[in-house]
């Protein structure tokens, strides 16, 4: 009963925080305070209802009246709601608490407009995960879409906004239309739009495979997921920071939560082709987006590419999962599950706190290229630790969160390889390959972030003069940094809660994974891993280093903090710090059939005198094999077309009266036949 | 199982391998001097050198931050726990319950990872050239080391360290088992790359890096630098050996067992390092572009050997 009205309650208070901040639009200071509290009390209690039907697992349905004649609004609330729930309340709450500040950037541009649109997109985000019926689900999806297009495309003035916002808008609107036929099928063999009806949907098996496929590609357009995800890097690096972070984290898991309502919960994963296309995209997305993200050099797009990463690894997961439902291992699908779904949690904080990041170095600098940031360390300090905890837990370090979940994804690869006849082995050995190189390109991709924006020296006046964020700011990151410690080194006493979520939505009895201290998949036999103990151990043998230079008699010697690095006997610049280009060269020369790499110097060359006449201008960057050879050819095709059908508009009335007729002679002929 | 005395066992064998690392470094130092005609120091001088180090005053540069001056300490307490949990001197993981293969490799790449981040952080060109191709090795080396893993995890069923070195020992794996055999000769060239000895010797590379991400340390974080390095060498070496050669090690807990089986991992560790040492004299130090060549050769042969897996169970 309570949890019902909280959720009423929370919903209302997105919609009033939206409306209030309409209407205050003329009074920018206000209408921003007034969107970001609302958003924040709105998480704090969309958390205070979906934990307990998580721990508790019973859920609840809500009944409202027929607004439509043909369709219910109905709201039902299961485990995998509650978690979705869950997730988005979490990083809602912490980014509500950075946009305090962090909104003041765009004052007299309209933050009442902004306020209106953030609190609509995360009300709407909400209604997507607990919404069970088809109409209302696509209402909702749809202006979850129209929302994060506005704010992606908020900042008018420039170029990369709306150019970004329109290949968004396209993009989702095919995804959209995808899912919109895979729904089609399922109500034109029950009737209903009621999502409980569809999992008896009637369908024969080519029909559930293609609305299994609809759905995959429509919801994979959203995800991200390579190659329907060239919107991705240019609509998430284009928004606020803020909403970057909500994008990144939470939106295009709605998409994951699509694909497992529909793939899972509707079809009951029934044909194992499904599991190992899912598997694939997700590694081919993984290993792909990393190395597309390794070639950045400007923050915020490094950081979209590797939510096309991390999509793939979640996608692992859900794809083992599938794989044990079609294949009928209740224990491999609830593993393969539970992996997916702890590393979308995750991800969300990990993420929302990298994103919140490079918000603040961008709030500061003004600069988002990281070429041109540095030493920012010892200005920004508290943002620097941040996001260094941010790229440690998404570059899977132990005994931070993202380690558990990949720790959790390579043991369900690795039950499945163990499990199967030879080409179940065949996939998910290739995928745990594909897993392990994800890692070591997520790793170098991080140092190279981390180690070019905030370490070394300053390369710009404005990295120079730069200074720390406001408190609520860093308020904002720091409540992501403790959710990632409490979600890695609390692992053991969560990973039950989350395989039940798994267990209930396959009608599984829950798997053991945890106990006590420590974590196992499955069986005790299989591998055992213990963050607690991890963290402890590792807190506990820094002594003996101590001890060591102590004994040693090296703490009684100064430190000294000497003018330069050592440079050669030149003296020191800071130009001569590595920059992102640099770090990733070696990477660039090897996989130059991935990144084909194009150089253009312009200025005098291969003379004599060109070294000292007149200056070089050097660029260098990596082309996208994608729109190259994939979405060029097909905006090529369908301007084509376009052109020919425009033939049939020649501007003559009589012209299309003779076209009306024709129609209608046809139509007439088949009716009558 | 008496996790208490396991835990005693790993504490003791990480102090084992953290002062053997030194040791073995001196011994390898003095091979070499032999092979060049030359009479060499003493087998303790790296030890000499360490603690002449631990005494200096330490001088950094004013880019330099908390992860520059924490770094030596994070390593060295992470490799501490890897030499716990990677079973040396028993056969059995005396840390089996904290992680396996899995949680082996991630903490092999935390220790990279700061390694690498505190050759950036320092601000000298020299350590961030020795930071990228520190990441880059392990780009190039870790899909390799993956694949024999993960095809002896499966010969095994199971991704406990322990619980492989066990089988191969009592013959469960046989050692006649063209997987493992083949695995053995992938995992060899990836323990020699990843050992940053020559002809990899890349990230650290004296002559042209100034020893890379160390560049820029002196005194007592030099010194921790110095035998994290040296005992990141013993522990890729030890972990080759437990998964592929863990013969004679401990199987119960009794200090006899426990004596035998640290002069035996001793033993190896010493047959191994004279192999590196000789290799080391006869070779030059390889480009970062053509690594690829034997990169991908090792990925090759650990192709062959998980093929073989398959169409042999």
């Amino acid at each position: 009963m309570v949890a019902e009205q909280l959720f009423i309650m929370s919903i209302l208070l997105y919609a009033a925080g939206a409306g209030a901040s309409l209407l205050l639009g003329k009074m920018d200071r206000h209408a921003n305070y007034v969107a970001a509290i609302t958003a924040f009390l709105a998480a704090v209690t969309g958390m205070a209802w979906a934990i307990p039907v998580l721990a508790g697992g019973a859920g609840f349905t809500l009944n409202f009246t027929g607004f439509i004649p043909f369709t219910q609004f109905v709201i039902r609330v299961d485990q995998l709601s509650a978690f979705m729930a869950l997730v988005i309340s979490l990083l809602t709450a912490a980014t509500a608490l950075y946009s305090l500040s962090y909104l003041e950037e765009y004052s007299g541009k309209g933050k009442g407009l902004l306020g209106f649109f953030m609190n609509i997109f995360i009300g709407s985000m909400i209604l997507v995960v607990t919404v069970g019926d088809a109409f209302y689900f696509l209402i909702f999806w749809e202006l979850m879409t129209l929302a994060s297009f506005f704010l992606v495309s908020f900042e008018q003035e420039k170029k990369e906004s709306t150019g970004a916002g329109l290949v968004y808008l396209i993009m989702a609107h095919v995804g959209t239309a995808l899912i919109m036929l895979s729904f089609l099928l399922f109500v034109s063999k029950t009737g209903s739009f009621d999502f409980a009806t569809f999992s008896e949907a009637p369908l024969s098996e080519g029909l559930k495979t293609t609305a299994f496929i609809l759905a995959f590609l429509g919801f994979g357009a959203k995800a991200g997921i390579i190659p329907l995800h060239i919107w991705l890097p240019q609509a998430h690096p284009a928004a606020p920071s803020n909403i970057s972070a909500l994008m990144s984290g939470v939106m295009i898991k709605t998409a994951i939560y699509g694909i497992i309502r529909v793939g899972v919960d509707f079809l009951g994963a029934t044909n194992y082709w499904w599991g190992v296309i899912v598997l694939l995209a997700g590694a081919v997305s993984a290993v792909l987006g990393v190395m597309y993200a390794l070639a950045q050099h400007d923050l915020k797009r490094l950081l979209a590419f590797h939510s096309v990463e991390n999509i793939g690894i979640i996608l692992m997961g859900v794809g083992v999962g599938m794989l044990g439902a079609a294949l009928e291992q209740p224990m491999l699908a609830v593993l393969g599950l539970m992996a997916g779904l702890y590393h979308l949690i995750n991800h969300a904080t990990f993420k929302g706190l990298l994103f919140l990041g490079a918000g603040s170095v961008l709030y500061r600098t003004h600069s988002k290229n990281m070429e041109k940031l540095g030493g920012l360390v010892k200005r920004m300090p508290f943002t620097a630790f941040a996001f260094l905890i941010g790229a440690a837990a998404i570059s899977a370090l132990p005994p931070l969160n993202g380690f558990v979940s990949e720790w959790y994804t390579y043991h369900s690869l690795f039950l499945a390889a163990k499990s199967g006849s030879w080409w179940v082995t065949l996939v998910a050995s290739v995928v745990i390959v594909m897993l392990a190189i994800t890692g070591a390109l997520a790793a170098m991709c991080f140092v190279k972030a981390y180690g070019v924006t905030f370490a070394g020296a300053a390369r710009s006046h404005h990295a120079e003069t730069a200074r720390e964020v406001p408190p609520t700011m860093v308020a904002g990151m720091f409540v992501l940094v403790v959710a990632i410690v409490i979600l890695g080194v609390g692992a053991p006493w969560l990973v039950p809660a989350f395989t039940s979520v798994a267990a209930s939505l396959l009608n599984q009895p829950a798997v053991p994974a945890a106990a006590g201290m420590i974590m196992y998949p499955g069986f005790l036999i299989q591998g055992t891993l213990s963050t607690p103990l991890m963290a402890i151990l590792l807190v506990g043998l820094v002594t003996l280093p101590l001890l060591l230079v102590a004994l040693g008699g090296g703490f009684g010697t100064g430190r000294r903090v000497d003018e330069a690095p050592w440079a050669c006997g030149y003296a020191y610049n800071p130009r001569m710090g590595y920059t992102a280009s640099s770090f990733a060269q070696p990477l660039r020369v090897i996989f130059r059939a991935i990144y084909r790499p194009q150089t253009h110097v312009k200025g005098p060359r291969y003379t004599s005198k060109s070294y000292f006449e007149g200056p070089v201008h050097y660029e260098s960057h990596a082309s996208s094999l994608w729109e190259d050879y994939l979405y060029k050819p097909l905006v090529a095709a369908v301007m084509r077309t376009g052109t020919y059908i425009q033939k049939l508009q020649a501007g003559s009335i009589h012209l299309y009266l003779l076209y009306i007729i024709i129609i209608l002679v046809s139509f007439l002929l088949i009716a009558t036949r | 199982m008496d996790y208490g005395k396991l835990i005693l066992v790993g504490l003791l064998q990480a102090a084992l391998i953290m002062l053997a690392a030194p040791l073995l470094d001196g011994i390898s130092r003095r091979l070499r001097a032999r092979i060049h005609s030359r009479r060499g120091g003493s087998i303790f001088q790296t030890y000499y050198d360490l603690f002449k180090l631990l005494k200096r005053e330490e001088t950094v540069p004013p880019q330099a931050s908390w992860v520059f001056a924490a770094t030596p300490y994070i390593l060295v307490a992470t490799l501490l726990l890897l030499a716990m949990i990677i079973p040396s001197i028993t056969l059995m993981s005396p840390l089996g319950l904290v992680g396996d293969l899995f949680a082996v490799i991630y903490l092999m790449a935390l220790v990279r990872f700061f390694f690498s981040l505190s050759g950036l952080d320092s601000g000298s060109t020299f350590a961030a050239a020795g930071s990228s191709r520190e990441m880059m090795l392990a780009v190039l080396i870790e899909p390799a080391m993956v694949v024999v893993l993960l095809t002896l995890a499966l010969l095994a069923g199971s991704t406990n360290l322990g619980s492989i070195s066990v089988q191969v020992a009592s013959g469960q794996i046989s050692f006649l088992h063209p997987a493992f055999i083949i695995g053995l000769l992938a995992f060899l060239i990836a323990t020699a790359v990843e050992t940053g000895k020559l002809p990899f010797d890349l990230a650290e590379a004296e002559q042209e890096l100034q020893e890379g991400p160390l560049t820029e340390y002196s005194g007592r974080g030099m010194a921790l630098m110095k035998l994290a390095l040296l005992m990141k060498q013993v522990i890729v070496v030890a972990l080759f050996l437990a998964l592929f050669l863990p013969f004679g090690g401990a199987v119960d807990i009794t200090s006899g067992s426990l004596i035998l089986g640290s002069i035996i991992f001793l033993g190896k560790l010493l047959v191994f390092y004279t192999l590196v040492a000789l290799i080391e004299n006869a070779v030059a130090r390889y480009r970062i572009t053509d690594v690829t060549v034997i990169t991908s050769l090792s990925f090759g042969i650990a192709l062959i050997s998980f093929v073989f897996y398959l169409a042999l169970s």
